[in-house]
């Protein structure tokens, strides 16, 4: 019932509706009417008055419509239609490579023959190998001897004891600890710059703070002899990148006024890229240091900015410890990004970046390392803290017996017929490798030593070595990452805590594996 | 009290216990810790409705009989959950963003023009390009220093259940913060303390005081030179066992675990296949291995079977030379999804496809499946199907780190040609023997607490699916799988972000929020971590107050519906 009594209701209204509805078609057809000879005059009179400007207009519409049908034509896409049977035969067709290349016999050798260190680690060590007998560590970089300083197990155990292990979360979602931010500001206060801030682990420090400023389009100029993780960090930035040859100032000169002048002629927004100059303060693989002062007037000259990898320097040189800048008695803020690791000198682990407050602020939101992952555990950041303190309040303590031993074993070490020392004097940590010539002359056909002899012979003089009770080991490297791969040798790290005798002791066994292995004919 | 002791405290609410049955009718509890009798994989692990899920539990044995997950179930839900989004609310937020953008600009503009002296870092400065260029810093600046207090929340003592909060204040919008010295203790629902291993007291952290004891602090050099002792090769053999692989790698850094070993495995001429939603750790050690990069959508295997039948077919870009290995790289549990990657689907696709599996098990390890063992346990796939399986101890383990599991030939060469082994410092003790003791106690070798690491995975269990389930009920617009420990909510609008975290914090609570760029700019959340060191009071009370703070949010999106459902069911 109230249903009928709507729709009669609602007749009249539907009729007026379909009313309004034809009145409405007729009212548009009368406005495109309209438009449409307003339009046809327009262009008739725009020929009349401009003619030159109605070709114009048509090459314009023509070249619009070349340019979008240009687009379906993907010129950088040069891939080939198949019909899904043709991808199934190439899918059944296809053989990945293995997942891992097998090992070749000396890898499996190098793996079998790893040190496996039995208990602690520090200036005696004990492999599980060795039948209980104590070896004197060179391998180690415990360059102040605290990775044995008793002192710090007490304050590790107290640490545990509010802190835990672990920090169960990345720094900006409650991972922050308080000894975190002690630390930070002891090591910028430290090192006398503006602001620091603390990374979970030295490699990824430098891979973090590199990318976090230099981008693409930006250029790096750097030493040739860097580490690896620097060469990994400037990889990741995707930066132009320069190199100059291992601590030559004038090359690097020469490569500073190059990359200058090509950036001369530039316009618009990319004119002025970030430009810096990366190195190391004391080499990794070299044990070289770098001429800092030059640096900083080259820095200016050219108007770079320096980013310096203190990673073995910060503890190690310097009058109180403070790397490179200390070394050399230049205002660190002259630095612009200082790296430095907490693993080596400092015997905890992790690694930070000393920079102006805006740029350390940048990278807790940009730095990847430090965003995207858990924050360094309490105890390492509490053994730190106290690593520094104890720098601080001793300094000569720890650094004069350091430089001693140093530069004691390179002297005898230099001595030893057939053996090749690089390292600069101040430099607890050296490379040793046997000459060319003794290379050549114990090989008895006179042919050409690969790479992997070279290694062989290096792995058993670290061998004999261990025989007279003296710990080494060859520096490793990624021989297929590196760009140009730094000659085998063997590392050795001094420490303040070895004795005279202790370091007459290892020159001695080097002395005798040295003589042992060459007297070898092969 | 101890945390530990928290963690041991198991609901008595039968309701739980009763999901909790298995078939033989095993309480929950006395189960002896070994494998197997695990109640959760009887419920349906893919459909995150909570309807379905109810409506399933009395056929429990019909739901195990069926063990694998049927697929599509999670697909749909999704959609019709990103469908759900009133208009309104998606209106809104992207004004919202575009009102905040504008009035960046425009005090960045009128900034400049008054107070130059305050943007000099922004400028050509003595022939230097700004270090952080004007564009790249006004999200960090403008946006993110407005609620810049709700991250970086320094902590004092242990991440655990509870957190000791140092409470700051700023007086000059966020630019500096001041300490006031005062110290309060939150309900933690931010840490990744899934199993409660957080702890500075208990039998784990009386194993690190002894092994610090007998093998110092740190290892002194790298994993490859002088950094191998017997407590790293026992710890990694352990993590092989624990994941059920032949071998294992530590990595002294999570972030590093992947940033530094994916170049080991692939490099020219090889392809990654990555999920869109993959860690940054992933990408930058996928940037850096070299090898060409393709991207699949979000857990959507066909989308994957597509980009490999592509790949596959048309070989390299240009020469068409066939690639040399494909790798396919994914997350076992997405930390800012709580979505379960499709391993079953995944591994049938390897079968098809030839190409190797990474899974990195960051947040899955420890957390997911009956016994732990991460997502290979949770579908109860034998974890020798997964080329590489990658995880961290940050989370579940509440230590440091990470490691790679897989073939013994694996291994071997990432002992030697991995970055981190060659180049990073090794372990350290501490941390070493915080793995070992939380995975022993996990695994039920640790012979004085044998049944507490079964404990702890149970109680992460119930108290994961019960949060979920009560703030679905109270009309939430909840995210991820169900038993998944992370719970993202989303909150859509920008100004609710700081605000949900903001009131949380009046009422003692911790947690995270995030926005874009971790998540896409429309769908901002918080992200509740569960652990099982909550008890079943701690949970009520965050519920309580996260109902509170959600109405007065208008968070509820799904308030009327929930009802209806409700009706509906009780007809």
């Amino acid at each position: 019932m109230a249903s009928q009594s709507a729709a009669s209701h609602l007749a009249p209204l539907l009729t007026a509706e379909s009313d309004e509805d034809g009145g409405q078609r007729g009212l548009f057809r009368t406005a495109w009417d309209f438009s449409f000879r307003m339009a046809l005059r327009y262009i008739k009179n725009s020929y009349k008055d401009d003619p030159f400007r109605t070709f114009l207009e048509v090459c314009l519409i023509g070249f619009i419509i070349w340019y979008m049908t240009k687009q379906k034509y993907n010129i950088g896409n040069n891939e080939i239609e198949l019909s899904e049977k043709e991808i199934d035969e190439l899918v059944d067709d296809w053989r990945p490579e293995p997942l891992v290349p097998e090992l070749t016999d000396f890898e499996r050798e190098t793996l079998d023959k790893a040190a496996l260190l039995d208990g602690p680690n520090g200036i005696k060590v004990r492999l599980a190998s060795g039948n209980g007998k104590a070896l004197l560590n060179f391998a180690s970089y415990n360059f102040l001897g605290f990775i044995d300083n008793p002192d710090f197990e007490k304050r590790a155990i107290e640490t545990l004891r509010k802190y835990g292990v672990g920090s169960c979360g990345p720094p900006g979602f409650y991972g922050t600890l308080d000894v975190h931010m002690e630390l930070e500001k002891h090591l910028a206060a430290f090192v006398g710059h503006s602001a620091a801030i603390l990374y979970s682990q030295a490699f990824t420090t430098i891979l973090s703070v590199i990318p976090c400023f230099s981008k693409r389009g930006d250029i790096i100029v750097a030493d040739e002899a860097v580490n690896f993780s620097l060469q990994q960090a400037i990889a990741l930035s995707r930066s132009k990148v320069y190199w100059y040859k291992h601590n030559d100032m004038a090359d690097l000169e020469r490569v500073l006024k190059d990359v200058n002048k090509q950036l001369t002629g530039r316009r618009g927004k990319n004119a002025l890229p970030r430009k810096f100059i990366v190195t190391e303060g004391l080499f990794h693989n070299t044990g070289d240091i770098s001429p800092l002062k030059d640096l900083v007037e080259l820095k200016h000259r050219y108007k770079f900015r320096i980013i310096l990898d203190e990673s073995l320097s910060f503890g190690v040189l310097g009058k109180r410890g403070a790397g490179l800048t200390d070394h050399f008695n230049v205002d660190p803020h002259e630095v612009d990004l200082l790296i430095g690791a907490l693993s080596y000198a400092i015997g905890a682990s992790g690694g930070f970046c000393c920079a102006d407050k805006d740029l350390v602020e940048h990278q807790r939101l940009s730095g990847l390392g430090y965003c995207f992952s858990a924050s360094m555990p309490g105890i390492l950041a509490v053994a730190a803290s106290d690593a520094i303190r104890a720098l601080e309040s001793n300094p000569e303590g720890h650094f004069s017996s350091m430089r001693e031993n140093a530069s004691l074993l390179q002297t005898l070490l230099r001595r030893i017929p057939g053996l090749q020392v690089e390292g600069a004097l101040e430099s607890p940590l050296m490379h040793i490798r046997l000459t060319p010539e003794t290379l050549v002359r114990m090989k008895r056909s006179g042919g050409a030593w690969t790479k992997t002899d070279i290694d062989r012979v290096l792995a058993e003089l670290v061998e004999e070595a261990q025989k007279d009770g003296v710990f080494l080991t060859r520096a490793m490297y990624v021989d297929e990452h590196e760009r140009l791969l730094p000659n085998s040798s063997i590392r050795i790290c001094v420490s303040c805590a070895h004795t005279r005798k202790d370091i007459e002791k290892c020159a001695h066994a080097i002395k005798n594996a040295v003589s042992r292995v060459t007297s070898k004919k092969r | 009290m101890g945390k530990g002791q928290r963690a041991t405290q198991v609901f008595k609410s039968t309701e739980y216990i009763e999901q909790a049955r298995d078939e033989d009718g095993l309480l929950l509890g006395s189960s002896n810790g070994g494998n197997g009798s695990n109640p959760f994989k009887l419920a349906p692990s893919n459909s995150g409705s909570l309807l379905a899920l109810q409506e399933e539990e009395p056929s429990s044995k019909k739901a195990a009989a069926s063990s694998s997950p049927p697929p599509l179930l999670q697909e749909e839900r999704k959609k019709s959950e990103l469908e759900a989004v009133p208009s309104l609310i998606l209106v809104t937020t992207y004004l919202s963003f575009l009102m905040l953008i504008i009035f960046a600009h425009l005090r960045d503009f009128f900034g400049k023009l008054f107070y130059p002296e305050n943007y000099v870092q922004l400028r050509v400065q003595n022939g230097l390009a700004p270090m952080v260029s004007d564009f790249e810093s006004l999200w960090t600046r403008r946006l993110y220093g407005r609620i810049r207090d709700c991250f970086n929340r320094p902590i004092t003592g242990v991440a655990g259940g509870h957190v000791s909060l140092l409470d700051r204040v700023s007086h000059d919008f966020n630019a500096t913060f001041e300490f006031t010295g005062r110290v309060r203790s939150v309900l933690n629902l931010a840490s990744y303390n899934y199993l409660g291993f957080a702890q500075s007291e208990g039998p784990c952290a009386d194993k690190v005081e002894a092994a610090m004891a007998a093998h110092g602090l740190v290892a002194g050099s790298t994993r490859a030179e002088a950094g191998r002792s017997v407590l790293l090769a026992e710890t990694e053999d352990m993590v092989a066992r624990f994941v059920g692989s032949e071998a294992a790698l530590i990595v002294s850094m999570g972030y590093a675990t992947n940033a530094l070993n994916i170049p080991a495995l692939v490099g020219r001429g090889c392809l990654i296949v990555s999920d869109e939603l993959n860690h940054s750790s992933l990408v930058s050690g996928a940037r850096l291995s070299g090898a060409q990069i393709r991207v699949f959508r979000h857990n959507n295997t066909r989308d994957l079977e597509a980009v490999l039948r592509r790949s596959i077919s048309q070989g390299q870009p240009r020469t068409h030379r066939p690639w040399k290995k494909i790798l396919v790289v994914v997350e076992g549990l997405y930390s800012m999804e709580g979505e379960f990657c499709r391993l079953p689907e995944m591994l049938a696709l390897r079968r098809r496809y030839g190409f190797y599996l990474f899974v990195d098990e960051a947040h899955s390890v420890g957390a997911l499946g009956p016994r732990g063992r991460g997502i290979c346990d949770h579908y109860g796939v034998d974890p020798r199907e997964v080329d590489v399986l990658m995880g961290t101890f940050t989370k579940s383990f509440g230590a440091a780190g990470g490691y790679i599991a897989g073939s013994r030939a694996l291994v071997d060469h990432l002992r030697l040609h991995s970055h981190s082994a060659v180049y990073a410092e090794a372990m350290s003790v501490p941390v070493l023997a915080q793995v070992g003791a939380s995975m022993r106690m996990i695994m039920g070798e640790d012979r004085d607490h044998a049944l507490e690491g079964q404990q702890r995975l149970d109680q992460l269990a119930i108290n994961s699916r019960y949060f979920a389930r009560r703030l679905a009920e109270m009309g939430f617009m909840t995210l991820g799988d169900a038993g998944s420990p992370v719970v993202p909510l989303l909150l859509f609008s920008p100004a609710k972000i700081p605000a949900f975290s903001r009131e949380c914090l009046k009422r003692s609570v911790a947690v995270v929020v995030v926005s874009y760029p971790a998540t896409p700019i429309i769908t901002g959340r918080v992200r509740f971590c569960i652990s099982a060191s909550h008890t079943r009071e701690d949970l009520d009370y965050a519920l309580d107050q996260i109902s509170e703070i959600g109405d007065l949010l208008m968070l509820k999106f799904h308030a009327g519906k929930e009802i209806e459902a409700k009706a509906k069911r009780e007809d």
